[in-house]
């Protein structure tokens, strides 16, 4: 029997509630499209704000530094391990860390100094192209410090103003200088908006007489590794130093980023019962109001399994067509919501568990971005078409035909 | 099969059908025993509540009997599975009812056609049947037409077609005159009469139209379920 084409027929037969439900389905597709787009946009960027700028995908310390974080703790020959990690295939860049007080012309705050060599940091950070005024840091000029914005705001100082850094050096002598702003950076991270100081390592070195040894070693792997099968590796070469992924060195925000992705599947869950419901409806709307004709279908011989094929096969045609039509809608908007966004200025500088939010969000789309929810749709759709059909495939012939 | 003395094509044996309302009992056949045999032309009457539709739907396998024994053809009907009586109607048993039951979505072609489809009729045979069929019950240059844009008498033709088409053992209609106007109703029993002695359809009426009775070659008459008289009119 040419199943399809009566199911094609039933399916317009009542075409104003087949045009809601499909339309309930392409928006639902929509949504749940465009919700996944934003997600994993939103998980990527805090995922890359953390690493990008932060804390790169591996840090090496030395062995007691995370107990005692202390000027004194420090990893020795520091260029030799980068080179073993580069010709391992990581791209790695020490860091020296110092905490002192930093003054403006009329306030001060506490601040964390940080000493990097530009060059080779720009290869695990992100952190240069992130300046909001100003000029990122320049081997030329070594007077220069790049400053976290609530710092800035703190202190009362922009680019170009003049700031006064005290601390104790690393031979007990107390290290003070002056330096000029040259740039102030955009939200990065709590710890940095508040009270980073960004300087040159060798400016950094000569105001806290630490003459050799880094602090850290920020690591960047190559994406395709895997994360812990990277830090087995890195820490293999580091033999002897501390070595710690970003997830070990931030358990809490690590979680968090899984508990989002957790509760993004939840979400899709839940719309997707929705939907099911609204399906379930119009489903059983369909078959209860053609009873008869199934009575019919089975009075002069069609096979329970006919009937039902006919009823799941209207299901498809329906499914199909949300599909299609919710698709085709969001390919453009995903296409700009990957592009422009959603611009959230009004939230600038806002942070999550002292993580930077990028106040331009966009949308992370991928072939699973489309898919996931077309293959929920069509699942949760079919399951609710399932006791409809089940019902017309097995109804008693005479009982069908009577019902009014 | 002998045409003097042809075997029955339906036996019912002491039938019973009790219809069951909550804690109610309402008896809707009470022990009808009854033979029907091929070629007949033969109307079961009798007043609204007699057991008359009950009894067709029985034969027909729509509906099972609360006791009593069904055979049709010989094949004792209890005895079959549900696919097995859906087989049984589809092959064996054509349906014409009050109502016409044309499903709305399919044109008079293929209204009369679904059977030979689901036997798996080829395309060609089933479509030289079918027209032929159609052009019988004089629905020639109808064949594209949806049922609601037929007339009511037009629909019942469609059934009728559609009731023949596998070319059954039995034609089991209830109150076919019932929707249609007195003109129309005999021309559609001009039609089912035709069909009976032409190609020797076996037809059995549930009705209480007088022009159907007129008709019958016998008639059994139902009063509260029982067989109050079966009239042979050769």
């Amino acid at each position: 029997m040419r199943v399809f084409k009566m199911a094609w027929r039933n399916v317009w037969r009542n075409r104003r509630r087949t045009i809601v439900t499909i339309a309930a389905m392409s928006l639902a597709l929509f949504s749940m499209i465009q919700y996944s787009g934003l997600m994993t946009g939103y998980l990527h960027g805090m995922e890359r704000n953390i690493l990008d700028l932060e804390m790169g995908d591996i840090q090496i310390f030395a062995s007691d530094y995370l107990d005692k974080p202390s000027i004194y703790n420090r990893i020795e020959n520091p260029g030799d391990l980068i080179k073993k990690l580069e010709a391992a295939g990581y791209h790695a860049s020490g860091r020296l860390k110092g905490g002192g007080l930093a003054a403006g012309e009329n306030s001060s705050a506490g601040a964390v100094f940080r000493g990097v060599d530009p060059g080779q940091d720009a290869s695990v950070s992100d952190v240069y192209k992130h300046v909001l005024r100003g000029e990122w840091l320049d081997v030329g000029e070594p007077a220069g410090i790049v400053i976290g914005r609530r710092l800035a705001l703190s202190l009362d100082v922009d680019v170009g103003d003049e700031v006064v850094v005290l601390s104790q050096a690393a031979d007990g002598s107390m290290a003070n200088d002056l330096f000029k702003v040259q740039g102030v950076l955009k939200s990065i991270g709590e710890e940095v908006d508040r009270g980073g100081i960004y300087m040159i390592d060798q400016t950094f070195r000569e105001l806290m007489v630490v003459p050799d040894g880094v602090h850290q070693i920020i690591v960047r792997k190559p994406p395709t590794v895997p994360l812990d099968k990277a830090t087995d590796e890195v820490a293999s070469i580091a033999d002897g130093a501390d070595t710690r992924s970003w997830r070990q060195l931030t358990p809490t925000l690590a979680s968090m980023l899984d508990s989002s992705r957790g509760a993004m599947y939840f979400m899709f869950v839940i719309v997707f019962l929705a939907i099911a419901i609204v399906i379930l409806n119009a489903m059983l709307m369909a078959v209860f109001e053609r009873i008869r004709e199934f009575g019919i279908l089975k009075a002069i011989g069609v096979a329970p399994w006919v009937v039902f094929k006919t009823v799941i096969t209207e299901t498809i045609i329906q499914t199909g067509l949300a599909i299609a039509a919710g698709g085709i809608l969001s390919i453009p908007a995903a296409i700009y919501l990957s592009t422009y966004g959603i611009n959230l200025s009004s939230m600038s500088g806002a942070s999550i568990m002292g993580i930077a939010w990028d106040p331009i969000w966009k949308s992370s789309f991928s072939v699973q971005t489309f898919t996931g929810p077309v293959v929920m749709l069509a699942a949760i759709v079919l399951m609710a078409a399932l006791y409809p059909a089940l019902k017309a495939a097995f109804i008693r012939p005479v009982a069908a035909m009577h019902h009014r | 099969m002998n045409a003097e003395n042809p075997k029955p094509i339906i036996v019912l044996e002491n039938l019973v059908k009790i219809y069951r309302q909550g804690k109610l009992e309402v008896p809707a056949v009470r022990g009808v025993n009854l033979e029907i045999k091929s070629g007949e032309f033969t109307a079961i009457s009798g007043p609204s509540g007699s057991g008359k539709t009950t009894v067709l739907n029985i034969i027909g396998a729509l509906d099972d009997p609360t006791d009593g024994k069904v055979f049709v053809e010989g094949i004792h009907l209890a005895s079959l599975s549900r696919s097995a009586l859906s087989k049984l109607r589809r092959d064996r048993i054509g349906f014409v009812f009050q109502a016409y039951n044309l499903i709305p979505v399919l044109t008079a072609f293929e209204n009369a056609e679904i059977v030979l489809a689901l036997q798996g009729v080829a395309v060609k045979d089933r479509r030289e049947r079918v027209m032929g069929l159609l052009a019988d019950v004089g629905l020639e240059g109808m064949e594209h037409r949806r049922p609601d844009q037929l007339s009511g008498g037009q629909q019942q033709r469609v059934a009728i077609a559609r009731a023949i088409a596998s070319n059954p053992a039995v034609v089991l209609a209830d109150e076919p005159t019932a929707n249609v106007d007195s003109s129309t109703a005999e021309k559609l029993l001009s039609i089912m009469e035709k069909l009976n002695r032409k190609q020797h359809v076996t037809f059995v009426f549930s009705t209480h139209d007088q022009k159907v009775m007129d008709r019958a070659r016998r008639i059994i008459h139902l009063v509260d379920g029982k067989i109050s008289n079966d009239e042979i009119r050769e």
